[in-house]
């Protein structure tokens, strides 16, 4: 075995060897090369493609039924037509014969949901716990953000770390970027309590998949937030299913359907005396998904205006693109520093977009909602 | 596409069984090789096929020019083809990082902004495939490999197993197993099944678990988290990018075993090194081989006097730090090394002057070296998982000030990090005595033994699987 290394362990004692010379070949170890056979003989390459099959076939018995509600919960199209097609025998068979059970008792024994392993890139509420107390007298100015304006008259508007202000934060992949900055930011002025639940490929389209309702009704028993930020629906331009229907993006029924989750959804915040601060979609890279989002933040402002004093809308096609509304990756801050705000994919914020975006939310807070908070 | 997915597993197997009915016939089993490496590698964004499909054209005209060629004339082509291909890196890697900063300094001393900012997406794996090409022209121009057909040069560079995440493959490791047919009789299967199993736990159980429940929350939010949580998150990143990165070259490596390929080992129990040279011997060995090789000795090596050395080391190790990303984290991750390895190596002079030994001996001198090592190398971590420097001060002040309660550390938190660690210790003979006993069942029984694990791992997994740590480098 020839180690590699950077640089040789030996560097003090020998020389490294000249380039050009056999050293390109001293790589690391090959495994099953000459000098290192294999331990085990092999088989005929049939045989270990029957082994594979049956290892397939094995799971995909045992574990039919998870990767049904998966395929369940996939967009609505040829692929999951036919994945369900597949998958829909192969379940029935596997809860015929009680095999389903190994999956659901595993899911039992781990105390989750079936099928359910931990969601990925969740900030969890419950690592969330108040910070130390500080006093501060400031009281920070309020410029002006492109909000929808109301007036909220029960919201905690002196915030102070006797008496701090719950703010709840929930968003999709775009939300947990903007949510992971603001919960720092929002934790920075010491009186502020603040709390993010995020979910990763998430939205209200899909209830199926994940239910943000019921997700949102926990937060609020949690949680009593005094003010709820809602940051979702890059995932939502896809059908969903109404009543039955399968309602196709982009169509009124659509329209129509998706306003009364958005409606629905903030009821659930004000039947707790919350109120709902919505940060709508920012440009998008994508023409295509750049109209959808402008679709989605025309619906969610409609639902803003008809809820008068409780609800806001921070539009942030602005603030997070050109004068005109449109998609960039570069803004210059108030130094003058370029900041590259958006991620290769041209849809996620980078660190230095999610702070822009964070300290927009926090000028909204103070100069729409006349939350006197401390400056962070 | 994603190694854990059905995507992949229904994928692999038309691959497989093509692959194999295709080996008595080169020709037409290597236009296939490369169609469905370059279906893999278009399954996220099929616009960089082309991407692809340039670097591997700049590698195989530069080889065929500087291989014709003599004296100045041949080592021009060869720094023309290299240009060729760092510039598609640098380009599509660095654009952004270094016009925002060159920006910004301008700006800073009012001369105005002379790069104009634009939007470059970066392709998956263009890190990868274009160390690879570099690896073969300059090993054509060293005279230790001979120039590939167009059509075996393809392979090589978009073979799909190494394709998206190494390990990075030397042409003289690849293209003679490409240019031979693989023995159809004699397909190393144990190893195989146990690289793809073991690579998939870790990846889709240990790597998942400590990203969901133990690094992304503190990294993400410092501050509400205590100082024990902080350090508990840092030994937790180094177990999840460990896992990561080694359960992805475990798959890797597993399914080119399987299409009949050997590739190099990647990792060998990285956290058992007794210091930062010894650690850099057994992390990411393909690519510190590589800084080593097309680096670090054409800078001058282990030549001339020690400051120079010092200086090679340093910037191996810088450049060696930005190759894993476009940001100043990566650079600090890099420099963080480089004094490290001076400081590792001014301490083996002294040593070696002094006549004592160079290695710890004795057990509690090796588990202390051990111990140290780890908690250096994680020192490194945290630069290197921290969306900034702020993230770091915000992660390193919590040491000194939150000392609060700490609900992130669980048992089933700190089981899951002395788990990856202590893997790492197994003998190789208690591995050999579970592939023996696997290897003596008949292969229904087999089968139906990989598929209860594959079961068990897809039950103690997360609901979809994010992808690979080092898919972005």
């Amino acid at each position: 075995m020839t180690p590699s290394t950077l640089p040789p362990a030996d560097a003090v004692e020998d020389d490294a060897p000249a380039t050009g010379s056999a050293d390109a070949t001293s790589t690391p170890p090959v495994v099953g090369a000459p000098g290192n056979p294999p331990k085990f003989p092999g088989i005929p390459w049939t045989r270990a493609l029957m082994i594979g099959l049956v290892c397939f076939g094995v799971w995909l018995l045992l574990d039919a039924p998870s990767l049904q509600a998966s395929a369940q919960a996939s967009p609505f199209g040829t692929r999951r037509t036919v994945s369900m097609d597949v998958l829909g025998p192969i379940a029935v068979v596997s809860r015929g014969l009680q095999l389903s059970h190994v999956v659901g008792w595993t899911d039992d024994a781990l105390g989750r949901s079936q099928g359910g392993g931990p969601s990925l890139a969740v900030a969890r509420p419950e690592a969330h716990r108040k910070l130390p107390v500080v006093v501060t007298t400031t009281v920070p100015a309020t410029p002006n953000t492109p909000t929808t304006s109301t007036t909220f008259p029960v919201l905690n508007q002196n915030p102070a770390p006797a008496n701090p202000l719950h703010v709840l934060m929930v968003g999709d992949s775009i939300g947990i970027d903007l949510g992971q900055a603001l919960v720092n930011d929002l934790a920075g002025t010491d009186a502020v309590s603040p709390t993010l639940d995020g979910r990763i490929d998430t939205g209200l389209s899909r209830p199926d998949y994940f239910n943000w309702p019921e997700e949102l009704s926990a937060d609020l028993a949690n949680d009593r937030p005094q003010l709820v930020v809602v940051m979702i629906g890059a995932n939502d331009p896809q059908n969903m299913e109404v009543d039955g229907a399968n309602l196709a993006y982009g169509t009124p029924a659509w329209n129509t359907a998706y306003a009364d989750r958005v409606g629905s959804f903030m009821d659930l915040a004000f039947a707790t005396g919350a109120h709902v601060l919505w940060v709508g979609m920012p440009p998008m890279a994508s023409p295509g998904l750049n109209a959808a989002m402008d679709n989605l933040n025309a619906i969610v402002q409609s639902q803003v205006k008809a809820h008068p004093g409780q609800a806001t809308f921070l539009d942030t096609r602005t603030i997070l693109g050109t004068p005109q509304g449109g998609f960039t990756p570069y803004l210059t801050n108030s130094a003058g520093a370029e900041l590259n705000i958006r991620t290769p994919d041209g849809i996620h914020l980078t660190n230095d977009g999610a702070e822009v975006l964070s300290q927009a939310v926090i000028n909204s807070m103070r100069s729409t909602l006349h939350i006197n908070l401390p400056p962070t | 596409m994603l190694f854990p997915t059905i995507d992949f597993a229904i994928f692999f197997a038309v691959v497989y069984t093509v692959s194999w009915l295709l080996n008595p016939y080169p020709g037409p089993w290597k236009l296939f090789m490369v169609a469905a490496s370059y279906f893999f590698y278009a399954w996220a964004d099929w616009r960089f096929v082309f991407l692809l499909m340039a670097s591997s054209a700049i590698a195989w005209l530069g080889a065929e020019v500087l291989d014709r060629m003599a004296g100045r004339a041949r080592r021009v082509a060869l720094w023309v083809t290299l240009a060729g291909l760092l510039g598609l890196l640098v380009w599509f890697k660095y654009y952004v990082f270094v016009t925002v900063n060159v920006d910004n300094l301008f700006h800073g001393v009012g001369l105005g902004r002379p790069l104009p900012l634009l939007n470059v997406t970066l392709p998956i794996a263009i890190s990868f495939f274009t160390f690879m090409a570099v690896s073969y022209v300059v090993d054509v121009h060293r005279g230790v490999l001979k120039r590939a057909r167009p059509m075996d040069l393809a392979v090589y560079l978009a073979f799909f197993p190494h394709l998206v995440a190494g390990p990075i493959v030397r042409g003289t490791e690849l293209l003679p197993q490409i240019r031979r047919k693989r023995d159809p009789a004699n397909v190393n299967y144990v190893e195989a099944f146990w690289l793809i199993v073991a690579g998939l736990t870790k990846k889709v159980v240990l790597s998942s678990y400590l990203a969901a429940y133990v690094v992304d929350p503190v990294f993400a939010d410092p501050r509400q988290h205590s100082g024990a949580e902080v350090i508990v998150a840092v030994w937790g990143y180094a177990v999840q990018i460990y896992a990561d990165f080694s359960g992805y070259t475990d798959i890797a490596i597993g399914i080119a075993m399987l299409l009949g390929f050997r590739f190099p080992q990647n990792f060998n129990r990285p956290y058992t090194a007794v210091s930062l040279q010894d650690f850099w011997r057994r992390w990411h060995m393909t690519l510190s081989g590589w800084l080593r090789d097309y680096l670090y000795i054409p800078l001058g090596g282990n030549r001339g006097p020690e400051w120079r050395i010092c200086v090679n080391i340093l910037i191996t190790m810088l450049l060696g730090g930005l190759w894993h990303g476009a940001a100043w984290t990566f650079v600090g991750w890099g420099l963080y090394h480089g004094i490290g390895q001076i400081i590792g190596r001014q301490r083996r002079r002294w040593r070696a002057a002094h006549n004592r030994p160079l290695e710890p001996s004795g057990r509690a001198r090796v588990a202390l070296a051990r111990f140290v090592t780890f908690q250096v190398v994680c020192g490194g971590w945290l630069l290197f998982r921290a969306t900034s420097f702020s993230n770091v001060t915000a992660m390193l002040s919590r040491l000194f000030s939150g000392w609060s309660p700490s609900p992130l550390i669980t048992p089933l938190a700190l089981a899951a990090i002395a788990v990856g660690i202590a893997t790492q210790y197994l003998p190789d003979q208690v591995l050999d005595r579970l592939k023996g006993a696997f290897a003596d069942r008949r292969p229904v029984v087999q089968g139906g033994i990989l598929g209860l694990v594959l079961l068990a791992i897809t039950t103690l997994g997360p609901q979809g699987v994010a992808p690979f740590i080092y898919y972005r480098f």
